[in-house]
């Protein structure tokens, strides 16, 4: 019941934001440029190393990760949409050392990739990160594009929650 | 083959199915009931039960005549938990980066500065930071 609940709670907060005491371009050049990314992006505890870095549509953000304990991993982004400085999309996921993806190693029969989005808007001098991420199936991609794709995905996942949540409050 | 959580995101793709599910959060019913809100035939209505039932979002008794449906949540709460981990990871990596952001201001450090990639004086990696 309490694991329950505590799913509850993160269903209304899939889509967060963040507010930034810093200027929408900085946090833009801090999300987008590997001198930055390589002081702050990673799993908690780890350090990063750069392999590749290509800020296009399509291009790959290739990277390691290095653990205290010597172990490593490596995990991609594939660049989606990139509208300096307000927007960016990408495909993130894990990756072998050469670029391919691979299984998330803690959850290998999840979608291997998730389609994250970062909108940044001017806010009395700060800057208001948007944070979207949805699953993402790349082999239903064609479907998917069809039918309306994406969008219905994000509905999905915000309706998961709703139900759950409704579901819940009447079961307690 | 489709993994569990996909069919779940694309069974709640359609409205008519978020809403039956919404309506059998109140308890189990059947298909005349959940279909009296929607200008819909009976069989469509089926019809959208059977992809829930196929998503294993919910159940439908079998021996009784009127086959009443019921949720099942734990399609939903799995979803949910896989949500859960991706945010806290997100919410960290954003307390890096808040935290980053600082000491660029503390260095006054303008990040549109043509930058080597080399270290700067004055700009600590967070990673060997010591505080806390």
């Amino acid at each position: 019941m309490a694991q329950s609940a505590y799913a509850a709670t993160a269903a209304t907060e899939f889509v967060f934001t963040r507010t930034f005491d810093a200027s929408r371009e900085d946090v833009w050049n801090a999300f987008t440029q590997p001198e930055h990314l390589k002081h702050w992006w990673g799993a908690p505890g780890t350090s990063v190393e750069i392999g590749r870095h290509e800020l296009k549509p399509g291009g790959l953000f290739h990277y390691r990760m290095k653990f205290p304990d010597g172990r490593a991993m490596w995990a991609r982004f594939v660049f989606r949409e990139i509208a300096a400085p307000e927007r960016l999309a990408w495909l993130n996921g894990f990756s072998d050392e050469h670029g391919g993806l691979t299984p998330n190693p803690w959850a290998p029969t999840l979608p291997p990739e998730t389609l994250n989005t970062v909108i940044l808007a001017e806010q009395d001098g700060k800057t208001l990160l948007t944070f979207t991420m949805v699953p993402f199936n790349a082999s239903e991609e064609e479907t998917r594009v069809f039918a309306g794709g994406i969008d219905r995905m994000k509905m999905g996942i915000g309706a998961a929650f709703e139900v759950l949540a409704n579901y819940l409050a009447q079961r307690s | 083959m489709q993994d569990q959580l996909s069919s779940t995101f694309a069974a709640l793709a359609d409205p008519t199915r978020r809403a039956i599910l919404a309506r059998l959060t109140l308890g189990e019913t059947s298909v005349t009931e959940l279909a009296k809100p929607f200008e819909m035939s009976m069989p469509a209505v089926s019809k959208h039960l059977k992809v829930l039932e196929r998503a294993g979002l919910i159940a439908r008794a079998r021996e009784a005549q009127w086959r009443p449906s019921r949720l099942e949540a734990g399609p939903l709460e799995e979803a949910a938990s896989w949500i859960e981990e991706y945010r806290r990871f997100w919410e960290e990596s954003l307390d890096r980066l808040d935290e980053y952001l600082r000491e660029m201001k503390a260095a006054g450090t303008k990040s549109k500065a043509k930058s080597s990639g080399k270290k700067r004086p004055g700009t600590k990696s967070p990673k060997t930071k010591s505080k806390e």
